[in-house]
């Protein structure tokens, strides 16, 4: 059998050299070894004649080597052609880094490996291309070695200031978690004076009261005193005042809207996930002057933001249900007016057009729905009144044209293409981002609420004003200890204010405590490197929109005066080298809406690239110092001088 | 009446508000039911016998035979004769015609679609000399024995074989009807409402109901297009429960269901009956405008006292249109495959697609901007994962102008389809019928100067709402306005278009949001005063036809065109592709794609295909896998996604979903040689490349109401698993011979159902013994790059060690095929020797095409090893034999008998004999 069998092989031998010439479409190499790795050639260059397919399936001659015929299932024998399907092709490519492609690559007219070898059967010519592109890609390696050395120096300096800073947030947090203990005794004793005073002061009135009702001509006297009483206490805080009329319309808004709306549901929700910021803004409503307009600021925006948040998103459409049309008059009035229509029927009684039907129909294939047309107008409505409260667009801040050339991800949309790490395709999206005219990014210091300003709480974290306080409250105390009837007015009066006026320091140190320990909960990295990320927002600027990427926090989507929540903070994934935001603004017929943030090392914090793959799962890249790793580094050294190794191999 | 209407409609908007929550919503209410159709409910109260039309004055005119059609009494001088006219074809085709006479000068020429029937159709007419009578009926001769017969009173057709039993017959039942148009009389209200609109009707009910009746028939097929079986269900008959009628009528239906006689996108009028006797006749009725078909039910006519020859099983059927005239056609078969031949003979063979359009499509709605089309096409190679042509839908354009891009997401196209050029890739972009009402764009204000868009009622410009917001549509049906759209595609006016580019009509039913049913009002106005009722089933032809003339004048009448279009009607197979709509990413429109797919296939529409993944919805990795799998042996091979849909391109499901969809793609490339050859033999033939069962073994009752199994040509069975995971099917293999399974070799015994293990790995597919599968094993990143490629044979052979089949190739792309420049081989083996003979005319046309290449391999299903070495003639050289493995795959074993390397090239004659 074995005779037969190097019979005929020897005898196809013979034929196949005769048959050459009809045989141009499927071309064995001339190099038998053509395709093999330098570390594999060893497995092939046996003395013996047979070589075992490394599966073992099978045994193939020398001859059968690249004889553009597959025998083994596992391609060994074809290393060279395109004959197995799961073959690999191994190019040298002398001057550049060699590369292992498809086999199906082989002879199949493009020119895959930058020293052409994998285009042989002379359809097309492939110019040796590998020094010049070598030289291409050291040069970029060389540069993003660059940034790599740059960004670890700054890396360096991030996770220094850091662990001050987390030093100095855990010492603050210990001080006042002491004042608060200090402070809150304070407080109920004022309380219970205060107390005191009121049930003394109640039974007063009711004596006045029974007074009053037999002799009625001292009814007005009373009055009086009772009306100086209340001046007097609103005087004490102007501020309060100004707070109250600030937010009045706005809280009116808020009462509008939900009655328009009918449905309240989803602001209650944002205010309960922000119950916190509220607390700790409302409690600095009644201190000095200064602090109450900044909190004021914050809990406008608050306000805002959240009201606009709250409602569904503007989603980024050009399909029938257009936006250009949308504010138009009624008798073209959008499926989502049509809806108010149903609520409000005094309202149009135009019925529905031609045209709003056409919109209606159409909204079914797109993800336009009438629920969520509904609460988007409620929101434009509060737009366009809490405008000018909307901080400016901040990209104007501090543009900077720099891209990243140091880019750790391959691919965009999936996990999987770490396996791939192939440097030409970072580098085309490099490129992409490089290209991209349309694109400004801009990273800027968080103003998302009060817990970021640290000035907020340095008046009461000053040990002198503890003490003076303690004194004061001493003083009072030992002032009203005695009991008078009738009460003291002044005294009562002073106890009271200084009850009111601790009283709101606690609640501002506590909530200053709670964000501190809300802070300091957060995971900001192995060497807190992510620690400035707190207080900092990005934004790039993508055509139409912009994207507001607050780590920690939330972010979003802004067009206009329209904001949609892309996500709140989740966690850090894939060791540190994603951020992930979910459970953002619900998508019709979709999930809720999130956001992945994947980190690659640059020189500036800085946002690029917000991609939107799948519908309502966005994707953006954040260059950042922090992600300029030592290991990373050495890496890219290596591979350079593997590259250079090879160059000058070549060379020589 | 307004206040009425007002609140109707807060009770839609309210309604559409609650209903926006559910997940499946067909409109089922959007739509007219036969009740609400008055035509439809007036034609189906009719009794059987209650036409007493009688044919006088039968005569020979222009060798036609025509009569007079008169009632009885006639009452006054009311009615008008009718003018019936049958005409003789070659290959046993009868045509018969009723019209309204038109020297009485009617109010109006009814409608008779033009376009349909081809010239070269009309010179196989045979001139009738003479007609035989018996007084009671006329005869004409037919072919092969075949008769067709006008019975007089009361008129009946039907065409009986030479032993004088029946196919085919109209009128037998006595339910004809033609209401003849007539003049407005006072108090006619000629208009109809349905829902907030009104259709002004100016000229009446004009409407045709008539009975066909299918004998020696089983089962009746075809009329798609309709999300149900492939055998066609009973819609009336004792024993049936109460159904709509299958309905003809091209509508935009969101959100189909998988189980209803209700119309979508497209209709063919035409009907193929199949029994026990193995015997298949059909019907095809040319009317374009809103047609209802029942299929009645056994004991349906049990009343009536009408005798009908009973020996025969016998199917009847009820047609009724809303307008037009009778232009019906007979087809005697006796095949089922001659059934198609002789219909397609008279629609139209189906165009030759270009190779690319027989590989898989990558779509979706839609691939936002060039990175991500970039991306998308450099994730295949990443993944080795061949493709062909990468779509884009709506969104590319700029505002939903077509013809132009957006300048944003699309600023370079040229470059863009240059570099998927380069890999041999296509890409297709999508160009709608309504037109963007809109002052700066070009297209517009041209058709709004030359009056190129439908009329409304009044006469002015129709405006619809559709994608761009307030649309006009083009009137196609009007050749000048055909001529002058097909310009618009030469490069020079689709700026940044490539050659590589091709199209896509969707939307050409015509969907009109606002319009009524989501479609234009019937009392539109197209060119030569036609009633868009009239036309309505054509238009998305004529926009089709548009379309595809576009795409051969841009490449001056050398290029294939490739046109994916929606809508279609009879005819609709010569200008390119359709596919099966916004169907939904559900196990059960899974399973409904095979009886839709193979319907069409039976009305001459072969290169079809369903969304893989399903449209609409999210499809669990399963059952897109399962989809692909499927997919893959769809004539036409295309995933598509909704824009609310996650990304599911192959590699979004992990290493080993991503492993199964790329083997099911690798199927359809290896198997592509045999595909390009099946769409030949449909280009010659008109026989489908997916077809049912019973087409390949007509005498197999057994499956003649299977549609979960189906037939690639006539060598491949595919089976598929159309529930979640399932760990066994059944599946009935047909046939006296046995089935290799495709992937193992296995052998199972024809004639019974075999009840089978199910893997993930692939759906049960068999290659027939006694067939030779011609395949390329190598995979490229495209088709185009598998040109030169050697080939893979498949010899499985069948009890008596013979098989046989066939292999076609052409340069995949011009029309030199069609003046020789072809190879067309037949492989046959047997008395252990296998030759590849021409198939080719010897008297070829004056161009040539040439191949250099090789067999690679050849592979002996059902050969017992032994063997070692075979002898190539005329080479007179030995080519090895050994034992491989069926596919080259990882882990597979070598188990089947395998010539090595006979280096024979497919271009010439040869033969290999085992020694």
């Amino acid at each position: 059998m074995r005779l037969a069998l190097i019979y005929s092989y020897v005898l196809v031998l013979l034929l196949s050299s005769a048959v050459l010439f009809i045989r141009s479409a499927a071309v064995s190499p001339l190099y038998p070894y053509l395709g093999i790795s330098p570390q594999d050639e060893k497995y092939y260059k046996t003395t013996s004649d047979r070589i075992n397919c490394k599966d073992g399936s099978k045994i193939f001659t020398k001859a059968q080597l690249n004889d553009d015929y597959c025998d083994c299932p596992d391609a060994t024998d074809e290393p060279g052609t395109s004959a197995c399907p799961n073959g690999k092709f191994y190019c040298r490519n002398a001057g550049h880094t060699p590369l292992v492609i498809f086999s199906s690559r082989v002879n199949d007219g493009i020119c895959d490996c930058c020293d052409g070898s994998d285009e042989y059967d002379g359809n097309v010519k492939c110019p040796n291309a590998c020094w010049e592109a070598g030289k291409v890609a050291r040069d970029k390696l060389k540069n993003k070695i660059a940034v790599y050395q740059e960004g670890i120096a700054l890396r360096k300096q991030e996770v220094e200031k850091a662990k001050v800073a987390v030093v100095k947030d855990e010492a603050e947090l210990s001080k006042l978690q002491n004042e608060e203990k200090i402070l809150k005794g304070l407080v109920q004793q004022l309380k219970e004076s205060k107390e005191r005073i009121e049930k003394v002061e109640e039974k007063e009135r009711l004596q006045k009261e029974k007074e009053e009702k037999e002799r009625r001509e001292a009814v007005e006297a009373n009055i009086v005193k009772h009306e100086t009483n209340e001046e007097a206490k609103q005087e004490k805080s102007e501020v309060e005042k100004k707070v109250d009329s600030e937010n009045k319309p706005l809280e009116s808004n808020h009462d509008d809207k939900i009655g328009l709306l009918d449905d309240s549901s989803p602001n209650q929700d944002v205010s309960d996930a922000y119950d916190d910021d509220h607390q700790a803004a409302e409690a600095e409503q009644s201190i000095t002057s200064e602090n109450a307009e900044s909190s004021v600021y914050a809990v406008k925006e608050h306000t805002v933001e959240d009201m606009v948040n709250s409602v569904s998103p503007k989603i980024k459409d050009d399909s029938a249900l257009a936006s250009e049309s949308e504010h138009e008059s009624q008798s073209e009035a959008s499926p989502d007016q049509v809806t108010e229509v149903g609520n409000d029927v005094s309202k149009n009684t135009n019925g529905l057009s031609r045209e709003e039907l056409g919109r209606l129909i159409a909204s079914r294939w797109t993800r336009e729905n009438t629920e969520e047309q509904t609460d988007k107008d409620g929101a434009e409505v509060t737009d366009h009144e809490g405008q000018e409260e909307i901080p400016k667009d901040t990209n104007d801040e501090e543009y900077d044209g720099y891209a990243s050339d140091s880019d750790d991800d391959t691919g965009k949309y999936d996990d999987n293409t770490e396996n791939y790490d192939d440097d030409s395709m970072a580098d085309e999206i490099d490129e992409a981002i490089e290209e991209d005219q349309d694109d400004t990014s801009s990273s800027y210091k968080s103003d998302f609420d009060d817990e970021s300003d640290p000035s907020d709480t340095s008046t009461p974290s000053n040990p002198s004003w503890l003490e003076k306080i303690q004194q004061t409250v001493r003083n009072i105390l030992q002032a009203v200890s005695l009991f008078q009837t009738p009460v003291n007015v002044s005294d009562a009066d002073r106890v009271r204010k200084e009850y009111d006026e601790s009283s709101a320091k606690l609640s501002k140190i506590q909530s200053r405590i709670s964000s501190l320990k809300k802070k300091l909960k957060h995971d900001f990295g192995p060497e807190k490197e992510f620690y400035s990320f707190y207080d900092l927002c990005f934004e790039s600027k993508q055509n139409k929109y912009v994207y507001k990427v607050c780590p920690y926090k939330q972010a979003s989507q802004v067009e206009g005066h329209s904001t949609t929540r892309l996500g709140q903070w989740d966690k850090f994934e894939n060791s540190y080298r994603v951020m992930i935001f979910a459970n953002g603004d619900k998508c019709w017929n979709g999930p809720d809406r999130s956001l992945q943030v994947r980190l690659r090392c640059g020189l500036k914090n800085e946002v690029a690239d917000v991609d939107e793959p799948s519908r309502c799962e966005y994707m953006a890249l954040l260059s950042t110092p922090a992600l300029c790793l030592e290991e990373k580094l050495k890496e890219l050294q290596h591979k350079l001088d593997l590259m250079s190794k090879g160059q000058r191999h070549d060379e020589l | 009446m307004r206040k009425g209407m007002l609140n109707a409609i807060f009770l839609f908007v309210f309604l559409l508000f609650l209903s926006s929550q559910t997940v499946l919503s067909w409109k089922k209410d959007e739509f007219r039911n036969c009740n609400q159709t008055p035509f439809c409910k007036r034609a189906r109260s009719r009794k059987p016998g209650a036409c007493s039309l009688i044919a006088h004055d039968v005569t020979i005119s222009d060798g036609d035979l025509t009569a007079k059609l008169l009632p009885k009494e006639p009452e006054g001088d009311q009615i008008k004769p009718l003018i019936l006219s049958l005409s003789i074809y070659q290959h046993g085709i009868l045509r018969l015609k009723i019209d309204e006479d038109p020297s009485l000068d009617p109010q109006k020429k009814r409608f008779q679609v033009p376009d349909v029937i081809i010239p070269e159709f009309e010179t196989t007419k045979l001139w009738l000399q003479r007609v035989t009578t018996d007084g009671a009926s006329s005869i004409v001769y037919l072919s092969d024995g075949y008769e067709a017969v006008l019975r007089h009173d009361p008129f009946e057709i039907y065409i009986r074989d030479g032993d004088r039993k029946r196919l085919v017959s109209l009128n037998s039942h006595g339910l004809f009807d033609f209401e003849q148009l007539r003049d407005k009389k006072e108090g006619d209200d000629f208009e109809e409402r349905f829902r907030s609109h009104t259709d002004t009707r100016p000229y009446g009910p004009q409407s045709i109901s008539f009975d066909v009746s299918f004998y020696g028939a089983d089962f009746v097929y075809g009329i798609p297009e309709h999300a149900t079986s492939l055998a066609l269900k009973p819609t009336r008959g004792p024993n049936v429960e109460e159904s709509e009628p299958y309905r003809l009528f091209n509508l935009d239906v969101f959100e189909y269901i998988h189980d209803s006689p209700f119309g979508l996108y497209g209709s063919i009028p035409f009907m193929i009956s199949h029994g026990k006797s193995g015997k298949s006749s059909g019907f095809f009725w040319l009317n374009a405008a809103e047609m209802e078909i029942d299929v009645l039910g056994d004991g349906w006519d049990a009343e009536a006292g009408i005798s009908l020859p009973t020996e025969q099983g016998r199917i009847d059927t009820f047609w009724m249109s809303e307008a037009g005239v009778v232009d019906t056609f007979f087809f005697v078969g006796p095949g089922p495959k001659d059934v198609v031949s002789q219909y397609t003979s008279v629609t139209g063979r189906p165009s030759m697609p270009q190779l690319f359009a027989t590989a898989y499509h990558q779509c979706r709605w839609n691939y936002r901007d060039e990175e991500d089309v970039e991306n998308v096409d450099s994730k295949f190679d990443e993944y080795d994962i061949p493709y062909d042509v990468l779509w884009l839908d709506i969104e590319h354009t700029d505002g939903k102008r077509y013809f132009t891009w957006d300048k944003v997401f699309f600023p370079h196209p040229e470059e863009m389809q240059r570099k998927l050029a380069a890999k041999g890739r296509h890409m297709v972009t999508i160009v709608d019928p309504h037109i963007k009402r809109d002052d700066s764009f070009q297209l517009h204000k041209e058709a709004t100067q030359k009056g190129y868009y439908v009329k409304d009622a009044t006469g002015k410009d129709f405006e619809g709402w559709c994608w761009p917001g307030s649309s006009s549509y083009l009137d196609m049906v009007n050749p000048e306005i055909r001529e002058w759209w097909a310009e618009k595609f030469l490069y020079e006016n689709y700026v940044g278009s490539t050659p590589s580019l091709y199209i896509w009509n969707d939307m050409n039913e015509p969907s009109v949001f606002n319009g009524p049913e989501v479609t234009m009002p019937r009392d539109a106005l197209h060119y030569g005063a036609i009633e868009h009722r009239e036309l309505h089933n054509a238009y998305g032809y004529y926009f089709h036809m548009g379309t595809a003339n576009g795409l051969l004048k841009r490449g001056d009448g050398k290029d294939r065109p490739f046109v994916l279009s929606r809508a279609m009607f009879a005819g609709s197979q010569r200008y390119g592709a359709v596919w099966t709509g916004d169907n939904s990413a559900d196990w059960d429109q899974l399973r409904v794609s095979v009886p839709m797919i193979l319907t069409l296939g039976l009305a001459g529409m072969s290169f079809s295909g369903a969304d893989v993944g399903g449209f609409f919805g999210n499809p669990e990795p399963e059952l897109l896998v399962r989809w692909y799998q499927l997919g893959a042996y769809y004539p036409f091979f295309r995933a598509h996604a909704h824009q609310d849909t996650k990304r599911r391109e192959p590699w979004l499901f992990g290493g080993r979903n991503t492993e199964l969809i790329r083997s099911a793609i690798h199927v359809r490339y290896m198997l592509l040689p045999y595909f390009y050859t099946l769409f030949r033999e449909a280009n010659i033939s008109g026989v489908p490349v997916a077809r049912p069962l019973w087409m390949e073994f007509p005498c197999e009752e057994a499956t003649f109401k299977n549609d979960e199994a189906f037939m690639v040509g006539n060598s491949l069975l595919v089976q598929g698993i159309y529930t979640e995971r399932a760990k066994h099917v059944s599946v009935y293999l047909p046939g006296k011979q046995s089935w290799y399974d495709l992937r193992s070799g296995t052998a199972y015994r024809g004639g019974m159902a075999h009840k089978l293990e199910v893997s993930e790995e692939s759906i049960p597919a068999f290659q027939r013994a006694g067939s030779i599968i011609p395949r390329k094993d190598r995979f490229r990143r495209s088709s185009t790059h598998m040109v030169n490629d050697p080939y893979t044979l498949v010899v499985a052979l069948n009890s008596s060690q013979a098989a046989e089949g066939e292999l076609y190739v052409d340069d995949g792309k011009s029309f030199e095929f069609e003046q020789g420049a072809y190879i067309h081989r037949r492989f046959v083996f047997s008395d252990g020797k296998l030759a590849s003979l021409n198939m080719a005319p010897t008297a070829l046309g004056k161009l040539q095409f040439s191949s250099e290449c090789i067999v690679e391999r050849i592979i002996l299903l059902g050969y017992t090893p032994g063997p070692k070495s075979a002898l190539i003639e005329p080479a007179n050289q030995k080519a090895e034999i050994e034992v491989g493995p069926l596919q080259l795959q990882r882990g597979r074993e070598a188990a089947v008998v395998t010539i090595r390397k006979p280096g024979v090239r497919i271009a010439d004659d040869w033969s290999i004999k085992i020694l």
